[in-house]
């Protein structure tokens, strides 16, 4: 900041000789440094605090340009100062970078005040120079300090999150453990008790065709309560069967399959069905899929599994819409992304096959039990409650997923399979 | 003209009695063996067209049977359909009711399905009898 001087100096109408002497004494005890200079920027005056301070007796640097002090490439600094202390002005808190004679930039604050003869005239100015270095590399260290405690507590915040999306993590893969021995556990249950109620069943099926056989012209009764025998058997047989696909879906043999091609079979199988049920079939495959690693038994029986289940769904005939395309996941979702628990990475070649049908939709309450084991909305007798159970393994076996949602806007249900697909060079190295 | 000659060896004594009863009254000439360690032997004497082979047995494999069966100078070429009550009727279907190379038949069954099952193998058996 730059001011006017005082129109009187301080010492005035004190005798020079007290005045001359009171000066000396505050060059000689002054801590800071105190330097004169001319109106041509000569050094004229030096104290024993600036020698202290810059490594130069008076003797050495007295005559010398004041720019001596300066390091070469902060002359322009000096130069907005040179204009002021022409004037007359005062210069108060200067900050300044100057250097000593052993070469050392010291950090100083500087203060100038102009001299002047007895007329008024400048003559040059007295500068008090305080150096502050260590003040000012506290202040540089405190700032870096403080920057890296910033970036400590920014760190610590992303550990924080990381932590805690680790702790999600860690639970839902628990949940998933306890999910998996869970129908480990059924399996093998399924599997025990299928072989023990196999048999006795296969031994009533063959009572009841022997006892049909037998009755040479059974009257109505009788017709009715052996065909109601069968069905009974039959339905047992068909939970049975179910427990048994169930505690089976855990192996897989995959091969290198054109998924178009599994769906067709799957098609074939559901015909009978879709006929009796006055269901119309639109097909929409999409041409040239890439080929996926499948255990096509199994695939086709999610397939068969999820068309049957939309043919049930329009007891009063409607529309099957069998879908394929293939995609490339470019957008995080519904299990695609970079968490571990995401069963897809962005950026995968993936086979999304769509089975529509034109029914009544799913009621939004039942939806989150859709792939429970033994959970149905079929009446008794049509259904295990293990068909989509059973999809949801081996789907998940073969690394995709499968969804059943109702269609946008409603008039019915699809079901979603997704199937990571294979580039033409794993094709060859599998082949 | 001879009868067909079915062997039955399965170690549940009421399936092979039902499923006998209802092979007899279609016309088959059957023979029960409910221990499996002695099946090799009795197909020896009762040179069967066509033996049942329960797959599960306490004292016997069915599949180990089979291959002493199929090694038998006297039974080569007799056709093996394997009961069984392991596997889901579902997984044969798909596999056209062949596993392995090995037919089977998932129990239950109903009769008609083992008469188609006796003439179907049959038919393509070479020694066959009709």
């Amino acid at each position: 900041m730059i001011t006017k001087p005082p129109v009187e100096p301080p010492h005035s109408g004190l005798a020079e000789t007290a005045a001359r002497s009171w000066f000396d004494a505050i060059l000689s005890l002054s801590r800071d440094g105190i330097l004169a200079i001319s109106t041509d920027w000569i050094i004229v005056g030096w104290n024993k605090g600036a020698e202290r301070m810059y490594g130069y007796s008076a003797e050495a640097i007295v005559g010398r340009p004041l720019s001596t002090l300066v390091p070469t490439d902060r002359l322009h600094e000096l130069s907005a100062i040179y204009p002021a202390i022409a004037r007359g002005s005062a210069i108060e808190e200067f900050e300044a970078v100057l250097v000593r004679s052993d070469g050392v930039s010291i950090d100083v604050v500087l203060s100038t005040a102009p001299t002047r003869d007895e007329h008024g005239h400048v003559t040059g100015a007295l500068a008090l120079m305080r150096e502050v270095t260590a003040i000012r590399r506290a202040e540089t260290a405190a700032e870096q300090n403080s920057a890296k405690l910033t970036e400590r507590e920014m760190l610590l915040r992303k550990a924080l999150l990381a932590l805690r999306q680790s702790h999600e993590e860690t639970k839902s893969a628990q949940l998933q453990l306890v999910q998996a021995a869970k129908l480990e556990s059924i399996g093998r249950l399924a599997a025990g008790v299928a072989h023990e109620v196999k048999n006795p069943l296969a031994v009533i099926m063959f009572a009841i065709d022997y006892l049909a056989d037998t009755i040479a012209s059974p009257d109505e009764d009788t017709t009715a309560a052996l065909t109601d025998a069968r069905d009974a058997v039959k339905r047992a047989d068909s939970v049975i069967r179910g427990l048994l696909d169930f505690s089976t879906a855990t192996e897989l043999s995959p091969v290198t399959e054109d998924v178009n091609r599994v769906l067709a079979k799957a098609l074939e199988l559901v015909r009978h069905a879709l006929t009796k049920a006055h269901v119309l079939v639109v097909e929409e495959f999409e041409d040239g899929l890439p080929p996926a690693m499948l255990d096509r038994n199994k695939i086709e029986q999610v397939f068969v599994n999820l068309m049957i289940n939309a043919i049930d769904a329009m007891p009063d005939g409607g529309t099957l819409i069998v879908r394929t395309r293939r995609e490339r996941l470019t957008e995080v979702g519904n299990e695609v992304g970079v968490r571990k628990t995401d069963q897809f990475r962005m950026g995968l070649g993936v086979i999304a096959v769509e089975i529509e049908d034109t029914g009544t939709g799913i009621d939004p309450n039942c939806r989150v039990r859709l792939f429970d084991p033994f959970f149905t909305t079929k009446p008794p007798g049509k259904g295990t409650g293990l068909g989509l159970a059973v999809c949801k393994s081996i789907v998940a076996l073969h690394g995709g997923t499968i969804r059943i949602a109702n269609k946008e806007g409603g008039g019915g249900a699809r079901a979603t399979v997704v199937l990571r697909s294979i580039r033409s060079k794993e094709v060859k190295a599998d082949g | 003209m001879d009868k067909i000659r079915i062997l039955l060896v399965d170690d549940e004594p009421s399936f092979t009695r039902m499923l006998k009863l209802n092979l007899e009254r279609r016309g088959f000439k059957v023979m029960v063996e409910n221990n499996g360690a002695y099946a090799v032997t009795v197909a020896r004497d009762f040179l069967p067209n066509l033996i049942f082979l329960d797959v599960i047995m306490p004292d016997v494999d069915g599949g180990e049977v089979a291959a002493k069966i199929q090694s038998d100078p006297t039974l080569k070429g007799v056709p093996i359909v394997f009961l069984t009550a392991g596997v889901s009727k579902e997984t044969t279907r798909v596999k056209g009711d062949v596993i392995g190379g090995q037919t089977y038949l998932a129990k239950p069954v109903t009769v008609d399905e083992v008469v188609r099952c006796i003439e179907k193998k049959l038919a393509k058996s070479p020694g066959a009898t009709s």
